[in-house]
């Protein structure tokens, strides 16, 4: 079980989305990957695509317009 | 952090309650609102609906830029579905204005909008979609992140500003050698009241259906991939 950071502090919308697409192909299942995001619309289009493809997803609010988005690969 | 397990430890929280900060900008709103009122009422009018536009925009995540860039991007299609159901409500809100002005022998509001057709449409809007991506969010959109603190939209909001500038200092000529010429294409006028509506109304729901259609397909090949791996 690996996990893996992604650091997309500052990173406008698509950009995290991508990063974390890619990222997540290298993984194997049961590993995490934890996306750090400051962009509000990331925040929302993020989690929804991971959770439409069938992973586990948690935010956390890190601080005012900052969060971790934590995904699981299953 | 119930169903996730992490090895690391996320880094400490420093969020803090916004809300006190938040009534306070109400209260300073709703006085410039008033101060405004006094002076002109147009003014106050474009104050209030600016923000309100603004408040839901920010809360909506409504993004014109995601809805056409995500379907290619990611292959999602969710906002795409929802800007085509949007575009359909006001299609029937707008062609109520007209019609009924025009049942009443008013004139006919919004004429002025339409604008002549031709191939500076699809250069505009080509120009218009490929400046969206790279800047990350169309005019409102650019506008609300810009509010919400994002330092690089500050940036992309400055040439914005610098683009529309010498955008309007160099209209006059486009408009007159390529835009005016080009036909004004107003549909009622083409297929009737009823027919025009409806055809608007078939091409958004056609629409609509093909992006339904299409972010399935990508989100099942996307699922396929990973249980085959």
């Amino acid at each position: 079980m690996q996990e893996r950071v992604l650091d997309c502090l500052g990173e406008p919308c698509p950009v995290p989305l991508v990063k974390a697409q890619r990222a997540l192909e290298d993984l194997e299942a049961g590993d995490i990957l934890i996306v750090q995001i400051d962009h509000s619309c990331a925040m929302k289009s993020l989690p929804e695509w991971a959770r439409d493809a069938g992973h586990n997803v948690e935010i956390e609010e890190i601080d005012n317009g900052e969060w971790e988005v934590v995904i699981e690969k299953s | 952090m119930a169903g996730i397990k992490r090895h690391s430890h996320p880094r400490p929280r420093r969020h803090r309650s916004q809300i006190p900060l938040g009534i306070l900008f109400g209260l300073l709103v709703l006085w410039i609102g008033i101060r405004f009122l006094r002076s002109s009422p147009t003014l106050a009018f474009f104050w209030f609906t600016g923000i309100a536009f603004g408040f839901v925009l920010q809360k909506a995540r409504f993004c014109f830029t995601a809805s056409m860039r995500d379907a290619f991007l990611t292959g999602r299609t969710r906002l795409t579905k929802a800007v085509l159901v949007a575009f359909a409500i006001t299609s029937v809100g707008f062609w109520a204005l007209m019609f009924g002005a025009h049942q009443s022998g008013r004139p006919i509001p919004g004429m002025a909008f339409v604008a002549p057709l031709g191939l500076h449409t699809v250069a505009g809007a080509f120009l218009f979609g490929l400046g969206m991506v790279i800047a990350g969010g169309c005019a409102s959109g650019t506008l609300m992140r810009v509010g919400e603190g994002f330092t690089m939209q500050i940036i992309a909001l400055l040439f914005f500003i610098i683009g529309s500038l010498l955008g309007a200092a160099h209209f006059r000529w486009w408009d007159v050698t390529i835009i005016q010429p080009a036909p004004r294409v107003h549909l009622p006028q083409l297929f009737g009241w009823f027919g025009s509506i409806a055809i608007q109304l078939v091409i958004i729901a056609l629409l609509w259906i093909a992006a339904d259609k299409y972010g399935k397909a990508r989100q099942h090949a996307a699922t396929g991939r990973t249980a085959q791996k």
